[in-house]
């Protein structure tokens, strides 16, 4: 039975986390669905226009654009860096030399700011100086614009078959390729903590009994691993759906040629900041959340029950 | 413990919590500090925020040191704070935390949208002032391209801004290159220069021009078309003028005579002096850079914009205004103080003379400073030359994003992705778009 003294403990304890929590967290949160019924263009007031700013974004192609761009840019970075991690973090877990430094090199990107690291990527990835386009020419292929096109990768590699519009462009690729690099560090960090979590006989009785390495690593390693490829990925979704700053570093303004950059979060700053479109900016707000919200309630349905808790 | 759906519950309440809690945060509450609307961000100085590097900064900080000595009054300090779109995203953010510097550069569509928000204030309100305003002689004395510029129709046509670091656009030309493929003058007309590229890619190899996608650009070789970008509420880029200049740049691209350079790289310039081009069109304001890098001043020069009608010139003027912004008198009158030292004509020469941009008086061009500026460099005087025939772009509301919406359509020509005419009509129908949003 509680004590009257432990729950004034907890409430004192958790009164300055929902403080914090409602005055940064809940009060914005209600204040942007408040903002998203009304007509607010900075300095013009505001009109209530009941759900007119979600029925704009919603046949807006803009509005899909940008939501297709996120899809594309989550569909690219979330399992694509978790299935290289693993097989990055399942060789340094084994590695019995220069461990230490290889662990070290992996995490560097994630530490290193992104805003330089886009720097150094926007250098090699320039289309008439850049070491990108050196290579192909030196490989006799014929160079590409990278950051710089809108067209889209799909387009490119069937040499034209497929239509430009399709699948992500060459662009949004390279945000990706960049994204993929700098998170990847993070991960390998996380699973090799899994890794080293996992029971060294388990692994030893299945190889003992004849498993191969990749039989252990499917039948016993990776459901060992679920729970934290479970929430690598969950946390990786969130990430993806709110990624902002290496869109906007790789860029210039996010927007990226053609706008074929422009992910939901920048779509949102944009109609904010640049516009001035503050009801519609926070119904974009709220459609992202929604939209971020479903993506979370699937993939938790579709996969929680297969993550093995030990 | 929490079941499945519990803790699913739990997550997409922590999601929600932070997808739009940045957004909720940005609501509109007066401080109501007894003088403007805003609170100053530096309550002891006048802060300015700036754009200028290198050189220029360097200067335009002395210039601001020695208006600090001469006046003795309420001081100015200069803030380096990024590129015109930065400077801009900073305002707007500004704006809505109700703190700001008390004056800041801005191009004609940010001061428009500063002004829907009543952030920034009338300039005409201070030349009433007998000891510190400005007289009918003065203001006769600026060039009307930039007092037009500046004077708001939304706004009840009050100057929200004021002259400050004006250019024009120009064709900068590599003498060598030119040379290399037996061409000795820079083309007068748009028909000459594609000649020109033509002759270049045959006889070098080389391409003829980097082009940086840029809204204001595109609208100058749109004017120097003949045309104009916005009539009587409504854009105007579906005419045959606008299409004619989305065709030119359609040319470049698909017989390869030009290339596209990273934006804010300013790669061109690079290029420019290691050969590797003929041309580049940049404002007379980067006349600066490319004589810190080409050194010899034989091997280059600057010329207008080729023309579709050379009897009827037309360019476009580049630059930045200063936006004096709402907050105390003190920090008012101080940013108007030194606004009005800047544009004085004494300054103003010493400016034009530094960096490259054009003084914004006319008496500036009778300084006797200038005529020995102008026998220095034969090309010294083609950037004021132009001036007399420069087109300000639009200062209505929702300009800033119909910017956004020219570069993409230049973008989809030079790609490939539309044509020309396709792109324009495109145009024209999206910012028409845009505008009607924005009012």
């Amino acid at each position: 039975m509680k004590r009257p003294r432990d729950t004034r403990l907890a409430v004192m304890l958790l009164t300055p986390a929902f403080a914090v929590l409602g005055v940064f967290g809940v009060g914005p949160l209600f204040y942007a669905i408040y903002m998203s019924f009304f007509r607010m263009v900075r300095g013009g007031g505001k009109t209530f226009i009941g759900a007119s700013n979600y029925s704009e974004a919603l046949t807006s192609e803009e509005f899909w654009n940008s939501f297709f761009v996120t899809f594309y840019y989550a569909l690219g970075v979330v399992p694509v860096t978790i299935v290289l991690s693993f097989f990055i973090a399942a060789g340094l877990f084994r590695a019995t030399r220069f461990r230490g430094l290889l662990r070290t090199l992996f995490f560097l990107p994630y530490v290193t700011s992104v805003v330089a690291s886009a720097m150094i990527w926007r250098v090699l990835l320039d289309p008439s100086a850049g070491v990108a386009n050196h290579l192909l020419r030196v490989a006799g292929l014929s160079t590409q614009n990278w950051l710089l096109e809108p067209k889209g990768a799909l387009s490119i590699l069937s040499g034209g078959v497929i239509d430009i519009g399709v699948g992500p462009s060459l662009a949004l690729c390279c945000v990706i390729a960049f994204d993929i690099w700098i998170s990847s560090g993070f991960m390998v960090v996380v699973l090799l903590a899994g890794l080293s979590a996992i029971p060294r006989e388990i692994e030893e009785a299945a190889r003992i009994d004849g498993a191969s390495w990749w039989q252990s690593a499917r039948n016993v390693t990776l459901p060992l691993l679920s729970p934290t490829l479970m929430f690598l990925a969950i946390v990786s979704l969130i990430r993806a759906f709110q990624a902002f700053s290496s869109f906007f570093a790789l860029t210039g303004n996010g927007r990226g040629p053609l706008d074929t950059t422009q992910n939901m979060t920048v779509y949102l700053y944009a109609n904010f900041y640049e516009y001035g479109r503050l009801g519609y900016g926070a119904a974009v707000a709220v459609l992202l959340c929604v939209a971020l919200a479903a993506l979370t309630i699937v993939q938790w349905r579709a996969f929680g029950r297969k993550v093995y808790y030990r | 413990m929490l079941n499945n759906n519990g803790k699913a519950a739990g997550l997409v309440l922590g999601l929600v919590l932070v997808a739009v809690s940045d957004v909720g945060c940005g609501t509109d509450t007066s401080t109501g500090d007894g003088g403007g609307q805003f609170s100053p961000i530096d309550a002891e100085v006048a802060t300015f925020w700036d754009r200028q590097t290198t050189e220029t900064a360097e200067f335009l900080a002395t210039i601001v040191d020695e208006f600090n000595e001469a006046t003795d009054g309420f001081p100015v300090k200069v803030v380096r704070s990024g590129n015109y779109g930065d400077i801009y995203r900073k305002v707007t953010a500004s704006i809505q935390a109700r703190t700001l510097p008390a004056m800041a550069v801005a191009y004609e569509s940010m001061t428009a949208e500063y002004a829907r928000s009543g952030a920034v204030v009338a300039i005409d309100d201070f030349f009433a002032n007998p000891e510190t305003g400005l007289s009918e002689e003065d203001l006769a004395d600026f060039f009307p391209a930039l007092i037009e510029t500046n004077t708001f129709a939304d706004f009840g046509g009050k100057m929200y801004s004021f002259p400050f670091s004006k250019s024009v656009l120009m064709l900068y030309f590599n003498k060598r290159v030119l040379a290399e493929a037996g061409l000795t003058d820079p083309p007068a007309t748009w028909d000459e220069f594609l000649d020109q590229c033509r002759t270049i890619k045959t006889k070098t190899g080389k391409y003829a021009l980097a082009i940086d996608v840029d809204a204001s650009t595109m609208d100058g070789i749109i004017f120097s078309m003949g045309g104009s970008v916005f009539e009587d509420g409504k854009t105007t880029f579906d005419s045959e003028e606008s299409i004619r200049a989305f065709q030119l740049i359609e040319t470049l691209a698909t017989e390869k005579l030009a290339y596209q350079i990273t934006p804010r790289t300013f790669n061109d310039e690079s290029d420019f002096q290691q050969d590797k081009i003929a041309f580049t069109m940049r404002t007379s304001a980067g006349k600066a850079s490319l004589a810190r890098l080409m050194e010899d001043p034989d091997a280059w020069g600057m010329a207008r914009l080729p023309q579709a009608d050379p009897g009827d010139p037309h360019t476009v003027l580049f630059g930045s205004n200063i936006c004096i912004f709402d907050t105390t008198g003190e920090q008012r009158d101080a940013a108007w103080a030194f606004t009005k030292y800047f544009t004085s004509t004494e300054v103003s020469v010493k400016w034009a003379l530094s960096t490259g941009y054009l003084p914004s008086r006319k008496s500036a061009l009778d300084h006797p400073d200038m005529d020995t500026f102008f026998s220095q460099w034969e090309y010294n005087r083609a950037p004021f030359d132009s001036l007399a025939f420069a087109k300000a772009e639009p200062n209505v509301l929702g300009w800033q994003r119909v910017r956004s919406l020219i570069e993409n359509a230049e973008t989809e020509v030079l790609t490939g992705v539309k044509g020309a005419r396709q792109a324009a009509v495109d145009l024209k129908e999206k910012a028409d778009r845009a505008l009607a949003a924005a009012q």
